[in-house]
């Protein structure tokens, strides 16, 4: 967004922190409110991510062992469910409990994956656009456009399409849709630190440009693409179930939350706890890596535009 | 802001309202509905193998026979009567007093015209393979027309309900193009408007020779999502849909608004294995690891739990319907043990990875959950399955005939409606031929006698062999005829079709 | 303001051959173009003449160029599976696509606007707290469930609309609403953030201190300036539609040009992807433009010189 220069929204900024600076403890007592949601959410995370990586032994069954007498049995509290099939079994048997934490660690494999690929191509991009402008940038920037202007669900598409479905495919195509969001937002603080006292000094003792970039305000980054990478973990997860839904995605019977959704979806009039169980798991996973991630960009810096 | 959402209400409805009205105004009472899963290439039928195609090519064109579908026999319909006027010429009297939609009188030129084009190998039509047998058509007069045939052709009869007729004037005028949008037949319906992959609308045809359909508009609606159309017929917006998923009767069943019928169809499922090895070297090209595949599988038991029971079990790929058929051929009996000692002998004693083609659920609608469950039972053997998916028919069907289908993949095959075992046989098991991947001159040889006499009696010997060939030599992964399930609504009174061909001009509606 | 406008074409130019190439380019990442390009049961004698009338024997340049003279002529080829001009079938398609991301932007809007600016009005109230969590939960729906949900409620259940297809109003209202939902969530997140920027702006605390009343202050200046940041996201999220479009279309069974993009993508009907693709592209290129130019004379500072 065009709106103030680099100097401006620094010395807004500071104005702002002076009016409207409340006492030390007022501060301290409301950033705690506010975490204690972030805390939440990171505990149930915590339990989320643990469960996958434990899935080999908290797994009641086999998520791939077919049972055809006992297919289509209900959750264990439903008329026809049993307790030995907690949240019931798909349409060829197989314990839907055991299948939700196996495909657990799929998406999240696939999610965190991605995301390190977008985010260190978005971020070298944006501190060089935002680091060198000119001409370097108006390059860039058009590369962000082109890539936001064609339809990523397209890309993903032909791509997959052809190469054919894989968790390797799936990765990569995901990776390198998803860099220009992290060039926007780096390029806008690169250069707003570019000015400032400390990399103004480092340029004058002749240090080189990939150091200042990668050395000095680099690490002034982190939180931001800490933030954007949290958040874009929960984005990677809804895609790669939309794909799924198109048949594109971790092909069966690997479990998926993805591909689970779409093969239930045609149970959603009778047999619904199919789709419920990875719907569920997805909605909540994101849930609480969005709410996390909020609470982490509250934390960190408040007036980060995201 | 209440302005803010009044004006953004006002805007949302207006786009709404913009939104192109329908073609003619048609009515609830006037309409009947039909869904089907995907929308077909063109208006063409012998330009398209879709079973889309054949279904409404019935509703605007007519076929020389037609099948009554009470008793299954072949009857009258633009021809009313035919002879052999010896072994390899067919005679065939036509039926007065019938016109195109465009009012030209229908007669012998246009049949000649028709099988003309078909026939001409530079038109590549896909129906050429279904008549090759007929060598030429000649006009003897106005309504009668000869069919000379390459040797003695039996299946003359049957196919005359697979090839519709079509103008000589159209073809002549018009061109092949235009045809591809503009289908002009002697049918019980008109096409009035096609908006592609979305819906036909066909108007009746008032001038009908045969019995005129009770309702005036005909839509047939593109519906790609099953839970949809389910959907629609359950909430009154459609009146028929096919190929229903047995684990979905119980809604509409439940609904009050529709009901299932079923009926065993022609279609044969079945796992093509790669015998011939179109596909490259393969597994299966050892006679014994075929026979451990059909022997690892609990074939009766996916039928019963997987289908509900929606299926007979088949031995070979022969139809219990069609002429030829052999009960005393018996299917393989589950037997896990012997599988992996086959296995063990071929030189697989800790199994073998073998490739697996699955595609969409569009004719057979459990496929997917079947596939699910035969591959469980082969990985228990030892042969481990590794899926790839294609999602779309169109392509799947490409490369399958392709030879790209190996060394395992999902088939399924109608029998063009014809009710007889040589209409698998050739297609499917024939060496050589674009969807077979199976190579046994014995059995080619069989398959050519059996059309090349017209003695049934003579034919059932022969086809009893084949299918003993069939089954002691393993060719496929047999599985069964298929039971479609249809969902009708129950303000119609509408029959489950045995051939697989939905009839909108037989609706009628129920009395109440 | 006339080196602003005359800088935005020129992106717009680059940003359109840079889809044209990448529409191009795609044949030949998949395989032989002529063999992409050419109906399955095409002979030797086809395949050589096409081969030449493609122009592959010429240089990559020439034979980009021939691509685009004639796709600037509206001539994309044929699509082999329908035998029918690939840019009659797109064309034929738009409208039904364009209604229903209008639909589904306005009705984003309608949710949006409100809720984003209440709550950027009441920060870290309850209310904002509120509507924050719900944003986020919204965001964590996969679409074609909520698609699914609503026709088994309103269609199956209330029997209150049609389940799926065009043609009235009433086939309007769900998908419209299932497009809207999906993107509300992360619409109201921007606006939100949008106003809350304008909020801390000189121009606020010149009106404040000015002892303006805050009512004026949000009614006069806020908003009329929030308006900047709403537009924009707007001009963003419609290149983002199409993902939801691709599977509301396939929910409702609405005839549109994004089922149309990937079912030819799924049947290889290239000659269709390549159309599709860059008439969707030049769609979402000049809307964004249009937004800018909406934008630019709005904003003062944009105006007078930037």
């Amino acid at each position: 967004m065009k709106v103030l220069s680099a100097e401006g929204e620094v010395a807004l900024k500071e104005v702002d922190a002076v009016i409207a600076a409340p006492t030390a403890a007022q501060v301290s007592l409301r950033r705690l409110r506010r975490l204690k949601w972030g805390l939440a959410a990171a505990a149930i995370l915590l339990l989320i991510v643990g469960s996958a990586v434990l899935a080999p032994w908290l797994a009641p069954f086999d998520p791939l062992a077919v049972n055809i007498r006992h297919r289509l049995a209900p959750p264990a509290w439903l008329e026809g469910g049993t307790p030995q099939h907690l949240l019931g079994t798909d349409q060829i048997g197989r314990d839907l409990l055991s299948r939700m934490i196996f495909g657990g660690r799929v998406s999240l494999i696939v999610g965190v994956a991605s995301v390190m690929i977008s985010a260190s191509l978005g971020v070298l991009l944006g501190l060089t656009a935002g680091y060198f402008g000119g001409r370097v940038d108006w390059t860039v920037m058009t590369l962000v456009n082109v890539t936001l202007t064609f339809p990523f669900v397209l890309l993903a598409l032909a791509v997959i399409a052809v190469l054919g479905p894989s968790l390797t495919n799936m990765i990569f195509v995901l990776g390198i849709a998803g860099w220009p969001i992290y060039t926007r937002v780096i390029r806008a603080e690169t250069m707003a630190l570019r000015e400032r006292e400390f990399i103004v000094a480092a340029r004058a003792l002749g240090m080189s440009h990939a150091r200042i970039m990668l050395g000095q305000i680099l690490p002034n980054l982190v939180s931001a693409i800490t933030v954007i990478g949290t958040l874009q973990v929960a984005q990677v997860i809804i895609l790669e179930s939309f794909l799924s839904f198109l048949g594109l995605g971790i092909q069966p019977p690997t479990p998926a939350w993805g591909n689970m959704l779409g093969e239930g979806r045609v149970y959603m009039l009778n047999s619904w706890w199919i789709a419920a169980s990875p719907g569920a798991a997805i909605f909540i996973t994101t849930l609480v890596i969005n709410l996390m991630g909020n609470a982490l960009r509250d934390w960190l810096d408040p007036h980060m535009k995201l | 802001m209440g302005r803010l959402a009044a004006s953004g209400s006002a805007l949302l409805l207006a786009l709404g309202l913009l939104a192109p009205a329908e073609v003619p105004a048609q009515t609830k009472d006037d309409t009947v509905v039909y869904a089907i899963q995907s929308d077909m290439q063109n208006w063409d039928p012998p330009n398209s193998v879709l079973r889309e195609s054949i279904i409404l090519g019935y509703h605007v064109f007519d076929h020389l026979a037609a099948r009554d579908l009470k008793t299954g026999k072949v009857g009258p319909g633009l021809a009313v009567s035919w002879r052999n006027v010896d072994d390899t010429t067919w005679e065939v009297k036509l039926r007065k007093g019938v016109k195109f939609h465009d009012g030209t009188p229908f007669g012998a030129k246009d049949v000649k015209a028709t099988f003309d084009r078909v026939l001409n190998p530079e038109n590549k039509l896909t129906a050429r393979g279904n008549h090759a047998k007929i060598k030429s058509v000649e006009v003897v007069d106005d309504l009668t027309a000869r069919f000379k045939t390459d040797g003695p052709y039996p299946l003359f009869v049957e196919r005359m309900t697979a090839q519709v007729m079509q103008s000589e004037k159209v073809m002549k005028e018009k061109g092949h193009e235009w045809m591809q949008e503009n289908p002009i037949g002697t049918g019980p319906y008109k096409l009035v408007k096609w908006s592609k992959k979305q819906e036909h609308l066909l108007v009746r045809n008032d001038d009908y020779w045969g019995p005129k359909p009770q309702f005036k508009y005909a839509r047939i609606r593109i519906i790609p999502e099953q839970a949809t159309q389910i959907a629609e017929l359950i909430s009154g917006g459609v009146d028929v849909i096919k190929a229903v998923p047995p684990d979905q009767m119980d809604v509409i069943n439940k609904s009050g608004q529709a009901r299932t019928a079923s009926s065993p169809i022609l279609r044969t499922a079945m796992l093509q294995l790669d015998q011939a090895a179109r596909s490259g070297p393969n597994p299966f090209t050892d006679v014994r690891v075929r026979k451990a595949a059909n022997l690892a599988v609990d074939m009766n038991s996916i039928i019963k739990h997987v289908i509900n029971g929606l299926g007979d079990r088949t031995a070979t790929v022969v139809n219990p319907m069609a002429f030829g058929f052999d009960p005393s051929v018996k299917p393989y009996t589950q037997d896990a043990a012997a599988a992996k000692k086959l296995l063990a002998e071929a030189g697989y004693p800790n199994g073998v990875e073998v490739g697996f083609l699955t595609g969409p659920p569009i004719v057979e609608p459990a496929v997917q959950q079947t596939s699910e469950a035969i591959s469980a039972d082969l990985d228990k053997v030892g042969i481990r399955t590794k899926k790839r998916y294609v999602g779309e028919i169109g392509p799947y069907v490409n490369l399958v005939r392709d030879g790209k289908g190996g060394p395992m993949f999902e088939w399924s095959w109608g029998y063009y409606s014809v009710f007889d075992a040589d209409a698998i046989l050739y297609d499917v098991m024939k060496c050589g031929e674009a969807y077979s991947y199976y190579c046994n001159k014995a059995l080619d040889d069989l398959i050519i006698q059996g059309r090349s006499t017209l003695d049934q009696k003579q034919r059932t010997e022969i086809y009893q062999k084949v299918q003993k060939l069939l089954s002691d030599d393993a060719a496929y992964i047999y599985k069964w005829g298929l039971r479609g399930v249809w969902g009708i609504s129950n303000r119609i009174e509408y029959a489950a079709p045995r051939d697989e061909v939905d009839r909108m001009f037989t609706v009628t509606s129920r009395k109440k | 303001m006339k080196r602003y406008v005359l800088r935005q074409l020129v992106q717009l130019v680059v940003v359109i051959i840079g889809i044209s190439i990448l529409s191009f380019g795609i044949l030949y990442v998949l395989g032989d173009p002529v063999l992409l390009l050419l109906p399955q049961n095409a002979g030797k004698e086809e395949y050589e003449r096409y081969h030449r009338l493609l122009g592959l024997d010429k240089p990559l340049y020439v034979q980009y160029w021939k691509f685009a003279s004639k796709a600037v002529q509206g001539d994309f080829g044929k699509s082999w599976y329908a035998d029918t001009p690939a840019f009659r079938l797109v064309l034929e398609r738009m409208p039904p696509t364009l209604y229903l991301t209008s639909a589904g932007l306005v009705t984003a809007l309608l949710i949006a606007l409100p809720l984003g600016i209440l709550a950027a009005l009441k920060r870290h109230s309850f209310l904002d707290n509120l509507c924050t969590m719900i944003a986020v939960a919204g965001q964590a729906v996969p679409i074609f469930w909520l698609g699914i949900m609503l026709i088994i409620i309103f269609a199956v259940r209330l029997k209150a609309l049609p389940a799926s297809g065009y043609g009235t109003w009433q086939h309007f209202l769900m998908p419209a609403f299932c497009l809207g939902a999906f993107l509300a969530p992360i619409t109201m997140r921007l606006v939100r953030s949008g106003v809350v920027e304008v909020m801390n702006m000189e121009f606020i605390k010149t009106a404040r201190a000015k002892g303006v009343g805050e009512r004026m202050v949000v009614i006069k200046h806020a908003f009329r300036n929030a308006c900047i940041p709403v537009i924009t996201v707007l001009g963003l999220q419609f290149g983002q539609l199409l993902g939801g479009a691709i599977v509301t279309e396939t929910v409702f069974a609405w005839p549109g040009v994004a089922t149309l993009a990937v079912d030819s993508i799924r049947n290889q009907d290239f000659p269709v992807v390549q159309c599709s693709v860059v008439l969707l592209a030049l769609l979402i290129v000049s809307i964004n433009f249009v937004v800018d130019m909406i934008v630019a004379l709005i904003d003062p500072r944009i105006r007078v010189g930037a």
